[in-house]
């Protein structure tokens, strides 16, 4: 079987949160409400698999109405986002679940669909000023990937060099706040005091661009030693690049991937160790907290706990990282190396 | 003669009601120059088209070498070997000149030979008696030099009739005489060169015989020895006169409207003087690259005067774009409808009130639709507009009507001084007596009209004086009462001059 | 100088200009940028500039005839995700059926464009922005959310870009590169050798004289179109060969990286003159500058876009200024030269009849 390195930090925050509990509903299946699955564009192996996971939500819950999985293209990703929420606010959707990435743009058009009746929850990626947002299923705490992204690099560096970020766009909510909590653990804790971050660059979720963005580091740090990439487009983009070019000696990759994707370069020693959770869970969490909120059974208030089929209790708590925003955390995470990437590449 | 190479036989062509060709017939022989001459509509671009395979002929038919032959558009006039040049050469700026001129060979296979093309395109040039540079590429030519490719283009191709449609009309003196040299040169080659002009005397330069039509009909040929100008151009201009042609009485006041005083543009015009009286109607005459277009616009500001003064009311202005010329109350109605004049998708009520908007704001600075639409309505009524309704798009109107929607445009405006540029060219005869009685209307109330017209019996009927001008050149302002079609033809084509006439 | 500039071909001129200013370029980042002249910039670039050489060439075809393709960026993910999962199905296919496939492909949506542009006459600019936004839309359907991975590719596919043929101190002249160039060098030969191909210029240049002279300037806009949309999908096996992962997002922006290759290569964004050279170098030097501003510390991440901008601006502009200098230069000696012979022959005339 899988022998996940599953991490302490994660588990302990979601047992903290779901001890606040006041009240533990159980979820009643059957009840009918059309609801509206929207990651932030189609296309991508993760956001399918996140599909996956709700429609079993979806089925289990025995719901009549439809679960529709809608989303833009990607040249068009922000105004079609904008363009569905509104879309589904009119057609008296129950609930829309989105992977925001259309920054604070998205609010007024969330805000109109939760006056219209429907429900917003967001998953993957949040409004960043929680506006509009009904409640944000985390899918780990993002101050516990800042520590995970941070353990790996100083694992790979043994603690001492250089590192790179090669983020997604310069303006995804989610990366961006994962690299600002990195980039404080790397600040408040001595163990990291070896490790120096020396740049940040975008590859746009473009493997192109990305490519060449993580040559562009490799030919300015001479002394690079890993690259962290926080988004499964780069880090395999910088993974073939290095292999490509001969460089996994000299530089590793690290950050978040899929198994599947990565499997060579973990194999092969580019990429020894990167982390990620299961998208296939995050929807399907999503899918029964959107239902509880669509049809009543949640209001939607801190401390309301309730039971998300198998996959156990949860509770809705503060968002830590955004004031005034709820979230409920999933957790937890599962770092790969050798060992166990091929058992989760299946 | 030998056998003629093209005949044209009783060839008619009509465009709706128009005809643009009745019972055309005309032979052309190899070695002449043949001259063909009409006034501006008569039938000649339809008669190059029809030769070319643009069009096609609506009755007769068209002999090559004898055989009935259908042409079916230019690639097929091409293999035939007729081929045409225009005013505006038709060249590729970007192409060098051999590429130019082999653009269309066909017999030079699939691979170029750059080398070998240039070598036959020098002697092309040559045969021609032109000599520049092949490797240069044909935006940097002179006009002459890229009528000259052309040339080169279709001899390259074994022409046999090649059709010059007035292609000295932009060029200098010299130039022209160059092109009048090559078109004898390739008559002497055996060619059939047909030569459009309305430069009487390089007819009598060239031509071996001369052809007028008139009317889309056929009027005369004859070898040039037996014409003289004066029995072409009354051939020309013969035309059955209609009695919406008659006279009407003058308005004409003594206050001064407009003053222009050897008013020059470097290299288009020089030295155009002229008065114009409130309530009077001058009417400008002349060929085609008579330059009275380039007069108008200066006076309006398009493309200004580079030297002489105009006076408005007395009043030295500087008129250095149209919003000045409209301040000074003139207006200019073009001659091209469609490119300068109308907003063709655009209701009739929005193309009358777009130059005139101020006076249609309402409440916060907002259009009045109200207002707009009672003026373009008042319109309608007084210019005797044929629509139902004032909001249906411009472009749906006769040509007529199109042209009162945009004398309504102007008027709307009250201007002082009113330029008319070709107000009557393709509309039919019950509009031109309207937009006649709108234009004697104008001046009766007081305002200044000044008309561009290439019609000789509207000029005769409508002016109260007439302005002859030749090449951009002044030739002499004649009073209406006084003259003759004859007389201002004479005039405009540069057989006579004022002084020798009175 | 002038003289010497007068014995050149403008074109050749052009692609002169062009490596001077490509050494500008070097030399500047050279004396900005620590340890950045060496072997591995050469590898950089030439690796990276395979692809889009293949892209501008493809674009440069079209935007003779006075036409643009904003879909090329929608053909080449498109042709690499569908040949992407042909091999990984099919696993024994050879490389030329597998070109041959993504070419032939590319040319379908090629002749998509072609056909509305050339015979429906919809300007080019709306038929493409349209079939961009219709081919990537195909895509994320075709693709029903999977991606192409390396893992599932044959050796000789993913290994073959970076296969290197000859070596020169650090400089690798890798098999994509070489292709790329190769490719590049076939269609330059083709463009200005075949007469078919001058008709492409003269429609840009002029198309009512091409109509005049008798060209059939329907089936030539088309053709273009085909064969752009063939470049753009042999482009795409080169971009599945060399990033191995294809997901929906492939190519994007590849149309505006392509036509900004093409117009720094000096090709008349209206049409009628320009060499898949001159964008081969053009696409170096985006390539070249977009990387090194990567490594100049001055500029930061959101600024690059803004200083690329300016650069392809200037270098435009300089251009454009340039040609029409030397075409009017070279056309007052031309004049002059003529108005002294006329000169003489008037002399001459003078003197006597002529004999």
């Amino acid at each position: 079987m899988k022998s996940f390195k599953t991490l302490g930090l994660a588990a302990a925050l979601m047992i903290s949160g779901a001890s606040l509990a006041t009240a533990q509903t159980a979820l009643e299946g059957g009840q009918e409400v059309d609801m509206v699955l929207l990651p932030k564009f189609l296309g991508i192996l993760v956001f399918d698999q996140a599909n996956e996971g709700a429609q079993e939500a979806h089925a289990e819950l025995e719901n009549p109405g439809d679960l529709l999985f809608v989303g833009p293209t990607p040249e068009n990703s922000v105004a079609g986002q904008i363009e569905i929420m509104t879309t589904s606010a009119t057609q008296g959707q129950g609930a829309v679940m989105l992977s925001n990435n259309a920054g604070d743009q998205i609010a007024p058009a969330a805000q109109a669909a939760q006056e219209a009746g429907t429900r917003v929850v967001t998953w993957d990626s949040p409004i960043p000023g929680g506006e509009g947002e009904d409640v944000f299923v985390a899918q780990v705490d993002f101050g516990s990937i800042g520590v995970v992204m941070a353990d790996m690099a100083h694992s790979i560096l043994g603690g001492e060099g250089q590192m790179a970020v090669l983020s997604a766009t310069p303006d995804a909510a989610n990366q961006n706040a994962w690299i600002a909590s990195m980039q404080e653990v790397l600040a408040a804790d001595e163990k990291y005091a070896g490790i120096e971050l020396v740049d940040i660059v975008y590859g746009d979720d473009q493997a192109e661009v990305s490519y060449n963005r993580a040559l562009s580091l490799v030919d300015q740090y001479p002394d690079l030693g890993v690259i962290m990439s926080p988004t499964t487009v780069g880090i395999q983009a910088a993974s073939k690049a290095m292999q490509d070019e001969g460089l996994c000696d000299q530089v590793k990759v690290s950050g978040l991937g899929l198994p599947s994707e990565m499997v060579s370069y973990t194999m092969n020693g580019c990429a020894p160790e990167f982390a990620l959770w299961d998208f296939r869970d995050l929807g399907y969490l999503t899918y029964y907290t959107a239902y509880g909120l669509a049809t009543g059974q949640l209001v939607g208030e801190i401390g309301e706990s309730f039971t998300a089929g198998r996959m156990g209790d949860y509770t809705i708590e503060e968002d830590p990282g955004r004031p005034g925003a709820k979230r409920i955390l999933m957790g937890p995470f599962t770092v790969y190396t050798a060992e166990n990437v091929e058992a989760a590449a299946q | 003669m030998a056998q003629p190479i093209v005949q044209l036989e009783a060839v008619s062509k009509s465009f709706g009601m128009t005809h643009a060709l009745s019972d055309m017939s005309l032979d052309l022989f190899p070695g002449e120059v043949h001259a063909l001459v009409g006034e501006n509509g008569a039938g000649k671009s339809t008669l190059i088209k029809t030769l070319t395979g643009l069009y096609q002929p609506g009755s007769g038919r068209i002999r090559v070498d004898g055989q009935p032959r259908v042409i079916s558009g230019p690639q097929a006039a091409r293999a035939l070997g007729i081929a045409a040049i225009y005013q505006e050469p038709m060249v590729f700026p970007d192409l060098d000149v051999a590429e130019n001129i082999f653009i269309s060979a066909a017999d030079e296979g699939l691979i170029l030979r750059p080398a070998h093309q240039r070598r036959r395109a020098r002697d092309l040039i040559a045969r021609i008696g032109m000599a520049f540079d092949v490797d240069q590429v044909a935006s940097g030519l002179t006009l002459a030099e890229q009528q000259a490719v052309e040339i080169a283009r279709a001899l390259s191709q074994d022409v046999r009739v090649l059709i010059m449609d007035e292609p000295t009309a932009s060029l200098s003196a010299h130039e022209a005489a160059q092109l009048r040299r090559i078109a004898r040169t390739l008559a002497e080659s055996g060619v059939a060169v047909v030569y459009i002009s309305h430069r009487l005397e390089e007819i009598f330069e060239i031509a071996d015989r001369v052809t007028v039509i008139r009317d889309g009909s056929h009027i005369s040929t004859r070898p040039v020895a037996e014409v003289t100008s004066e029995g072409m151009i009354a051939e020309m201009v013969g035309r059955a006169v209609g009695n919406y042609l008659d006279k009407a009485a003058s308005t004409a006041t003594a206050d001064i409207a407009l003053q222009a005083e050897r008013l020059t543009r470097d290299g288009v015009f020089e030295d155009i003087s002229f008065t114009l009286h409130r309530g009077e109607v001058l009417c400008m005459a002349g060929l085609v690259g008579a330059r009275r277009t380039d007069v108008a616009l200066a006076l309006f500001g398009v493309s200004p005067a580079t030297g002489g003064t105009i006076r408005v009311a007395g009043r030295p202005m500087r008129i250095p774009d149209p919003a000045a010329a409209m301040a000074a109350g003139i207006a200019y109605v073009s001659e091209d409808r469609r490119k300068l004049g109308l907003a063709m998708p655009m209701p009739i009520r929005a193309n009358i009130s777009v130059a005139t908007l101020g006076k249609f704001l309402g409440r916060w600075g907002l259009l009045n639709r109200d207002r707009e639409r009672a003026t373009a309505e008042a319109f309608r009524k007084r210019l005797n507009i044929r629509t139902p309704d004032v909001e249906v798009p411009v472009g749906t109107l006769s040509g007529g009507n199109q042209q009162k929607v945009m004398l309504a445009k102007w008027l709307n405006m009250e201007p002082a001084i009113l330029i008319f540029d070709e107000p009557t060219r393709g509309i039919d005869v019950g509009a031109k007596a309207e937009v006649h009685d709108l234009i004697r209307a104008f001046a009766a109330a007081g305002g200044a009209a000044l008309v561009i017209s290439s019609d000789l019996p509207e000029v005769l009927a409508l002016g109260d004086r007439i302005l002859v001008m030749r090449e951009g050149q002044q030739m002499g302002v004649l009073d209406a009462a006084g003259a003759s079609q004859e007389r201002v033809m004479q005039l405009a084509t540069g057989q006579a001059t004022l002084q020798e006439a009175s | 100088m002038l003289r010497l500039m007068d014995r050149l071909n403008p074109q050749v001129l052009r692609i002169l200009a062009l490596l001077a200013v490509l050494v500008a370029v070097i030399l500047f980042f050279a004396a900005v940028v620590p340890n950045y002249l060496n072997g591995r910039l050469f590898n950089r670039v030439s690796s990276s500039v395979a692809i889009m050489a293949l892209i501008a060439t493809a674009q440069t075809l079209v935007i003779i005839t006075r036409n643009i393709d904003l879909s090329i960026g929608s053909t080449v993910g498109f042709v690499a995700f569908a040949t992407g999962s042909l091999i990984t199905n099919n696993p024994d296919l050879g490389p030329v059926v597998l070109v041959l496939y993504a070419m032939a492909l590319g040319a379908v949506f090629g002749a998509i464009n072609g056909l509305l542009v050339a015979f429906a006459r919809v300007p080019s600019i709306i038929v493409t922005l349209g079939t961009m936004a219709l081919f990537r839309s195909a895509l994320v359907e075709y693709s029903d959310s999977k991606s192409i991975s390396t893992a599932n590719l044959p050796e000789w596919l993913v290994s073959f870009p970076n296969t290197v043929l000859w070596q020169w101190g650090q400089m690798q002249f890798r098999a994509a590169f070489v292709a790329a160039v190769v490719v590049v060098l076939i269609v330059h030969v083709a463009l200005s050798r075949l007469r078919a191909a001058r008709r492409l210029y003269a429609i840009g240049s002029n198309p009512e004289a091409a109509e005049m002279a008798g060209i059939d300037t329907r089936k030539t806009v088309f053709v273009a179109f085909v064969l752009a949309g063939a470049l753009a999908g042999l482009g795409g096996f080169m971009f599945l060969a060399r990033f191995g992962t294809i997901t929906v997002v492939a190519g994007l922006g590849f149309e505006l990286k392509s036509v900004a290759a093409a117009v720094v290569g000096g090709v008349n964004i209206f049409g009628g003159s320009g060499t898949v050279i001159g964008a081969l170098i053009g696409a170096i030097l985006v390539d070249l500058i977009d990387t090194s501003l990567v490594r100049w510390q001055m500029v930061s991440e959101f600024w690059r876009e803004a200083v690329l901008g300016i650069l392809i601006l200037l270098s435009v502009a300089a251009d454009a200024l340039l040609m029409r200098r030397l075409v009017a230069a070279r056309a007052a000696r031309e004049h002059r030269k003529a108005e002294e012979r006329i000169a003489r022959e008037l002399a001459a005339q003078a003197q006597g009849p002529a004999p």
